[in-house]
């Protein structure tokens, strides 16, 4: 099989970027693109710089970009990429510092992840016998997947809330603080909760869902961030602005049908600070952006907003077990051993 | 700019390698009052150990009646009565604690209905003995360590290239590397060294190691003039999933997966009709190699059959298995069995070590796959790879953590050292002509695979040294393509090619000298069968005036006198 692939290469001491063209004529049919960069390191080009180790994806060493999508370089299959005289371009992940070619600087994501305090803090207590804490094995499912990470940055790269705001905590460090959160042994999940409830925390995600879409493992960070929302809701942490905004969803949602935009700027940034927001409101309105606040947004009919939110009450999904979405996840629920046990409802969840 | 702290700086206790053996070294010697750092050229979490999936061995008894010394006897009888029976017996007793440990830092180990944890069975034990998460027990491990290692603050020279032991009048004083992402040498003295570097699986072509296991620890031990033990043991791993070589899980196996020959046969039944799939891997991985030889393969493999496990316990238990297979064979376990053949996967042999892994220089240690304490001997268990990372990992970091803090002052290295190892860079990366690495490495693989691989015999070794030697010599002229600093990882392989070729010789030397058939090291044509007589005992190379020097020493012995070993 011949593959072509365009590889942006970078020069270390300028930063300057460009593409270049390596062509390799004799690949194997199921050979990964990983292999395809060893081979033209090997081959052609020894300067080629890019992270590697594992070639099984464990490691979490080689994510980069195929024409804009991040994977692991390892567990792309070439073929379907050159498919039809295809070029793919290979680019370093996005939203963090380059070094060289396909090699970025990783701390700001380690840093993020520290600053979380990424481990847990069993109390002082030990078992009375010595041995292992007991714990039920369902309830040890609420972190299954976010256990899974591998910490290869794809959902980082993917992220535009991170590209927009660089101080958002951002996927990778939140998945990180819900296996802590979630974790049954943990005994400080409500102050962690209000650590990351904080400006730069789990409402700064802007729902995107690229970083379920693109990671590797099957994590689904935005799962988890919305888990630690969900959470932090349970736990009436609801004053933060994000939590603010959720809020004033589901009321809208269920007193009106609609959600009512012009009000949810009041009831998320206060009175005062929207006030500061009217010049931008009424460019909006002139742009047919936004909706004037008169007359009152009411829904025709109330009955089926109404009833949505019945159904969702019935299934018993407060809290993190709530947070089901996807097609994927929904395949995976049915692997939960025990029902999980009702917690009393809050407010407007 | 560089600083003088980026070219040296020093530490009581410096533990080279930061997989689980390292991290838990690292955490010990901080725990013991030593300023301890880690020195990596990857980044923890990337490290092998996340590879091993099955899953770790302690006698906690919670799926059936066990003991520390059950754990103990399986081990000396897989080990083929080569393991030293008085670090079996420490390393079974303390196992349980260390597990419990682990649990208490936040492992995610899996549960029975009851919520304590639970114990699968594996190979070569006798009961369910096999703690585990999944079937990503050693990525499980690798987190929950490394997030222990954050807590405590200890600083890890991330992606920096150990490359040499610097030994003076003091025993070693410290240990060169080469910054990857500034490019630069690197001083680190210390008091007191861990070599906690891994394995060597990577001297093969078809083996389950990745990219990074190139036996620097052990060819910097060999270097410093330190012995290796029992370097010819090397295990081969039955289920290695054709071509990529990759790993597929003992667990299988061990819940009831089966191996069939091209005539749908269970062939297992010849050869260990008692524990069938699940007899030690050095028995399985033969009796694979026998029915390829003997021309029972489809196409050089033999079928691993999962399809009887249904949808619903395949996604449950062995979710990444079937993705490995579907990725990377294009199969469906569900729907066909997997091709799979013998890979080199553990290598028992490494730098000797006694119990509380110190070598021969008494400021140096060593932890884990790079070690040999002996705790495998002949052939490692299923499980007992993750254990020993823990127990001798804290072990070496307790004891190496004493021994700095007996020493008063401050470790030094000296700008000699520094400007040796700048030149030796700079002489490799002027060079204008020679031969690229690539061609020597993948000769090296597949030579090892043919002429060291499950079955040995002493023409292909002989054949094996000479083409060893060859290479080596045309390694001497290794062009580095890459003249660049930043982040050139055409020179840290180059460099990887040479520890590779150094250990490869040792190898091949202690395995034409062991004139036995024992565990991992089989040679039916020439000496098939076991020889306590005259090979109860360790093989220890060392590099002296140039040439290997081999010499034994005897294997400890407390209960367990040497037996017949079936399955």
């Amino acid at each position: 099989m011949q593959v072509r692939l365009q590889i942006q290469r970078s020069d270390p001491a300028t930063g300057e970027t460009r593409l270049q063209l390596y062509q390799l004529d004799h690949v194997r049919p199921a050979a990964t693109l990983l292999d395809c960069l060893e081979q033209i390191k090997d081959e052609q080009d020894g300067t080629l710089a890019f992270r590697r180790s594992c070639r099984e994806g464990i490691c979490g060493s080689c994510a980069v970009r195929v024409d804009g999508r991040t994977a692991l370089a390892c567990r792309t299959p070439v073929a379907e990429l050159v498919a039809g005289g295809r070029v793919p371009i290979v680019a370093p992940i996005g939203n963090l510092p380059l070094i060289r070619d396909l090699v970025v600087e990783m701390e700001p994501m380690w840093q993020k992840m520290r600053s979380v305090e990424p481990f847990l803090r069993p109390s002082s207590e030990l078992p009375r016998d010595g041995r292992e804490t007991v714990v039920p094995p369902a309830l040890l499912e609420a972190v299954h997947k976010e256990a899974l990470c591998i910490n290869c940055g794809a959902c980082i790269s993917e992220c535009d809330a991170l590209t927009v705001s660089p101080e958002f905590l951002g996927p990778h460090a939140l998945v990180k603080a819900w296996r802590l959160v979630g974790d049954p042994r943990e005994p400080l999940s409500k102050s962690r909760l209000k650590e990351l409830s904080r400006e730069h925390g789990i409402w700064e995600c802007t729902r995107c869902y690229l970083c379920n879409e693109r990671c590797p493992k099957d994590v689904d960070p935005r799962d988890a961030i919305a888990k630690l929302g969900a959470e932090a809701f349970a736990a009436g942490l609801t004053r933060d602005r994000g939590a603010r905004h959720a809020r004033w969803l589901i009321t809208s949602a269920r007193t009106t049908g609609w959600l009512r935009e012009s009000e949810l700027v009041v009831k998320t940034l206060g009175i005062v600070v929207s006030v500061t927001r009217i010049p931008l409101a009424l460019r909006l309105v002139r742009h047919g952006k936004a909706p004037l606040p008169l007359p009152r947004h009411k829904a025709s009919e109330l009955g089926p907003a109404r009833e949505l939110r019945r159904i969702v009450a019935e299934q018993d999904r407060r809290g993190a077990r709530g947070i089901v979405q996807g097609e994927r996840v929904l395949a995976r629920i049915e692997l939960t051993h025990a029902p999980a046990q009702p917690e009393p409802e809050t407010e407007d969840f | 700019m560089y600083g003088l702290d980026d070219v040296e700086s020093s530490h009581d206790v410096l533990v080279v390698g930061a997989g689980c053996a390292g991290m838990r070294a690292a955490i010990e010697a901080h725990d013991a009052g030593a300023d301890v750092a880690l020195v990596s050229k990857l980044h923890p979490t990337r490290s092998h150990s996340g590879a091993a999936r099955g899953g770790i061995n302690a006698a906690l008894g919670n799926a059936s009646d066990d003991s520390p010394e059950q754990h103990a006897a399986d081990t000396v009888k897989g080990s083929d009565y080569l393991g030293d029976q008085d670090a079996i017996e420490l390393f079974c007793n303390e196992a349980p604690a260390d597990i419990y440990q682990l649990e208490r830092w936040g492992a995610l180990f899996d549960r029975d209905n009851a919520g304590r944890l639970a114990q699968r069975p594996f190979g070569g034990a006798g009961t369910p003995r096999t703690v585990h998460a999944a079937d990503v027990t050693g990525h499980v491990l690798l987190q929950v360590l490394y997030e222990q290692l954050l807590k405590r603050g200890i600083r890890v020279y991330e992606e920096y290239f150990a490359r040499r032991l610097v030994i003076g009048d003091r025993g070693c004083q410290g240990v060169l590397a080469w910054d990857l992402a500034r490019g630069g040498v690197k001083a680190l003295a210390a008091k007191a060294v861990i070599l906690a570097t891994g394995g060597s699986g990577r001297v093969y072509q078809g083996s389950t190691n990745a990219h990074a296991c190139t036996a620097d620890g052990m060819a910097m031990a060999l270097r410093a003039g330190l012995p290796l033990e029992d370097l010819e043991f090397v295990q081969f791993h039955p289920t290695t999933l054709f071509p990529s070589g990759l790993l597929v899980t003992e667990a299988v196996r061990g819940e009831g997966g089966y191996l069939l020959n091209a005539d749908g046969a269970r062939f297992m039944r010849h050869y260990a009709p008692d524990a069938m799939e699940l007899a030690s891997r050095d028995v399985v991985s033969r009796a694979e190699q026998t029915e390829i030889d003997e021309g029972r393969s489809v196409g050089g493999s033999l079928l691993l059959d999962l399809r009887h496990f249904g949808p619903e316990k395949m996604r449950e238990r062995f979710h990444s298995t079937r993705d490995l297979a579907l990725t990377y064979a294009g199969i469906d376990p569900l729907k066909t069995p997997l091709p799979v053949r013998p890979g080199a996967h553990y290598h028992m042999g490494g730098v000797a070590t006694d119990k509380d892994g110190c070598t021969e220089i008494d400021n140096v240690f060593a932890a884990g796959e790079v070690a040999c304490v002996s705790l495998h001997g002949a052939n490692r268990l299923g499980g007992n790879s993750l254990m020993e990372t823990i127990v001798f990992g804290r072990r070496a970091g307790r004891a190496a953590a004493e021994q700095a803090l007996k020493r008063s002052g401050s470790a030094e290295l000296g700008l000699k050292a520094l400007a040796d190892g700048e030149r030796e860079i700079s002489k490799l990366l002027e060079r204008r002509e020679g031969e690229r690495p690539r061609a020597i490495r993948s000769e090296l693989g597949s030579s090892m695979y043919e002429n060291f691989g499950v079955f040995r015999e002493a023409a292909k070794m002989h054949r094996q040294i000479e083409l060893l030697e060859d290479l080596r010599e045309r390694y001497e002229q290794v062009l580095v393509e890459d003249k660049g600093r930043v982040w050139n990882s055409d020179l840290t392989q180059a460099l990887e090619l040479g520890f590779q070729l150094d250990l490869a010789l040792c190898m091949v030397s202690a395995g034409l000298e062991r004139r036995e058939s024992r565990g991992a090291h089989s040679r039916p044509a020439d000496y098939p069968e076991r020889d306590d007589q005259n090979f109860l005992k360790h093989s220890l190379v060392r590099w002296s005036n140039d040439w290997l020097d081999l010499s034994w020493k005897p294997v400890t012995i407390t209960k367990w006198q040497p037996q017949r070993r079936t399955y």
